[in-house]
């Protein structure tokens, strides 16, 4: 018999409680900023709130679900078109309409992850590209939609800017709960358990009982609908989409920049390779293509390197989670 | 009429599809790696052969002979000092590699040569052309042609019939016993890929006389090496230059029903094969 007095569980340490209360009110402050801060620092939230809730998604998919993408502009377009449309073909209030606009992501990728499936290991990677153009090339041949020349929100316009960006700021705040929260509650339950397992080793989970397969097409509608609705929400802000925009493959090599230098697999990476994409692209992106030419290589040397990332890296020399999954087992 | 032209035109062009598709099929027949810098690497080699082309007043046919070793060497040193690190079950880390890659090479590109579309002067040969009834077929697109049929056929025969062939054959089948009965699986990886890269040499030449090129293209030319392994067949020589002439058939056709639908035309056979049959056309499964 096992002494019930010999051990305790933790989920919980120090440094996750700080971090998620901080984290939390950073998140809950974003709808503040409309009354103290200037319009260029709200758009700078915006943006980095979607890239952080983008690359969070990329993570689930790649890191947990072992499916490596080039092609989440798919979605990251459809979720912008949705709203495009919603607002400008059926006249619904844009704001109304970007909690909708998840659907049609969700709907392209219940049946674009049945024949992706088919492909092998890294075919599926390009496989998800190719989906990717034929959205863009089709888009760009949709009257409706004006075609190659793209869509603007005029209804914005009935909003004062304050409105919107009280509005915008609000959106952000949730896409950051939903995707980053959601993602780590998630991993905290017994199907992040199974997703962990899948992480480690797909062969061995699925010889535990994991339903591989529909974890995965699990993974692959849940890190569309995320990344759809962090599309919507980029597009509100920028007001105009086109189908180079949205389905711009520049957003894979965000995505992939970001989780992988900031460790993937794990859910602190996605935000810390955010953060760190976010100000150097605002220190740096000046220097144009010899930036992008470092972001390659260092994107190179992490792979064959430091396959854990910057976040790998940090907690070998202090293991202090923000968002722990797992089971901590002290004495007394 | 129309449609036949519109069948040769696109086996025409299914031809400099192969160029690309047949190393990306070695590549991952033996390695299971797929190199997202495949496209990239012909643009780089076209972009090379211009310049020299330009400077030293080359004609194609010496490029030639310049790009392929150029293309040999690159395609050895990416596997030697780069995917052999990378090479496992796991296809994360070499698409990730290749990827990064990928977005260094084109920015570089784009830095030294400048986002210009450019093209290479094939002299006569680019304007000569066959009459056939009331068609007319450019000797260039024949040559493109025949010379795919040749690299297919010669690569099939290398991987059936030499003792680097069989190295490959038994490293791809299993890597493990492979190293057990003596061979050195890196080295003959790093030749793999060597060749795989060295007919982009050729490719690129073709590319750039055919057409013209600009950093920004690799991403498109990747694509359609990719759809045609898969429409052809995953694994198979033959299937990847049978798959290239279904996908330049759809693309002109496609083309030739509206301009805007040609490159969507090749995507969609893409899809419809991966929807009916996955194993591709080739296959006999």
């Amino acid at each position: 018999m096992t002494d019930p007095h010999f051990a305790t569980v933790h989920r919980h340490t120090s440094s996750s409680r700080i971090a998620i209360g901080c984290g939390l009110l950073l998140v809950l402050a974003i709808p503040s900023m409309p009354f103290w801060a200037s319009s260029g620092h709200i758009r700078w939230a915006v943006e980095l709130g979607c890239f952080i809730a983008i690359a969070q998604m990329w993570n689930l998919l790649a890191g947990y679900g072992g499916m490596v993408s080039v092609g989440q502009q798919a979605f990251i377009g459809l979720g912008g078109y949705a709203l495009f449309v919603l607002v400008t073909l059926f006249g619904v209030d844009p704001f109304l309409a970007v909690p909708l606009s998840v659907i049609l992501p969700a709907l392209v990728a219940a049946p674009a992850y049945m024949l992706l499936r088919r492909l092998d290991g890294p075919y599926f990677a390009i496989g998800t590209w190719v989906l990717a153009e034929v959205l863009r090339l089709i888009t760009s041949n949709i009257g409706a939609v004006n075609a190659g020349s793209g869509m603007t929100l005029k209804a914005m316009a009935k909003y004062s800017a304050h409105q919107r960006e009280i509005g915008l700021t609000l959106l952000v705040a949730l896409l950051l709960l939903l995707t980053v929260g959601g993602t780590y509650l998630l991993l905290r339950s017994r199907l992040g358990l199974a997703l962990t397992a899948m992480r480690d080793d797909a062969v061995a989970a699925s010889s535990q009982g994991v339903n591989v397969g529909r974890m995965r097409f699990s993974v692959y509608l849940l890190a569309a609908v995320g990344t759809g609705l962090a599309g919507a929400i980029y597009f509100m802000a920028q007001l105009r989409i086109s189908p180079t925009s949205g389905f711009d493959p520049n957003w894979s090599s965000i995505c992939i920049f970001i989780v992988m230098v900031g460790g993937i697999g794990r859910l602190e990476g996605p935000i810390i390779g955010a953060l760190l994409y976010f100000f150097a692209t605002r220190l740096f992106g000046q220097y144009g293509s010899a930036y992008l030419v470092v972001l390659g290589l260092l994107t190179l040397v992490v792979a064959i390197r430091a396959p854990t990332g910057l976040w790998g890296l940090m907690t070998r020399l202090r293991p202090w989670p923000w968002f722990p999954t797992g089971y901590i087992l002290t004495k007394g | 009429m129309r449609w036949v032209d519109a069948i040769i035109q696109g086996t025409l062009l299914g031809g400099l599809y192969a160029q690309y598709a047949i190393g990306m099929s070695l590549m991952f027949g033996v390695m299971r790696i797929v190199n997202i810098a495949h496209g990239d690497l012909v643009v780089l080699l076209a972009l090379i052969g211009i310049s020299l082309a330009a400077v030293f007043g080359l004609g194609p046919g010496f490029l030639v002979l310049l790009l392929v070793p150029i293309g040999a060497l690159v395609g050895w040193a990416l596997q030697r000092f780069i995917l052999n690190r990378l090479v496992g079950d796991d296809p994360l880390p070499s698409l990730i590699a290749t990827f990064g890659i990928s977005i260094a090479l084109q920015n570089a590109m784009l830095a030294i040569w400048s986002a210009d579309t450019r093209s290479l002067d094939a002299g006569a040969l680019a304007s000569k052309s066959f009459q056939i009834g009331e068609m007319y077929i450019g000797l260039l697109p024949i040559l493109v042609f025949v010379t795919a049929v040749i690299l297919t056929a010669g690569l099939s025969m290398v991987l059936k019939g030499t003792k680097f062939g069989r190295a490959l054959r038994a490293a791809a089948a299993d890597r493990d016993a492979a190293t057990l009965s003596g061979i050195d699986t890196k080295s003959i990886y790093a030749k793999a890929t060597a060749v795989a890269v060295g007919i982009l040499g050729i490719a690129a030449v073709f590319q750039a006389t055919r057409t013209t090129i600009a950093p920004a293209d690799g991403g498109g030319q990747l694509i359609y090496a990719f759809e045609a392994v898969i429409i052809g067949g995953m694994g198979s020589i033959w299937g990847a230059f049978l798959g290239a002439m279904v996908l330049g058939i759809a693309q002109v056709i496609g083309s030739r029903i509206d301009p805007g639908w040609g490159v969507l035309a090749g995507h969609l056979v893409f899809l419809v094969v991966l929807a009916w049959r996955p194993q591709g056309i080739m296959s006999r499964k």
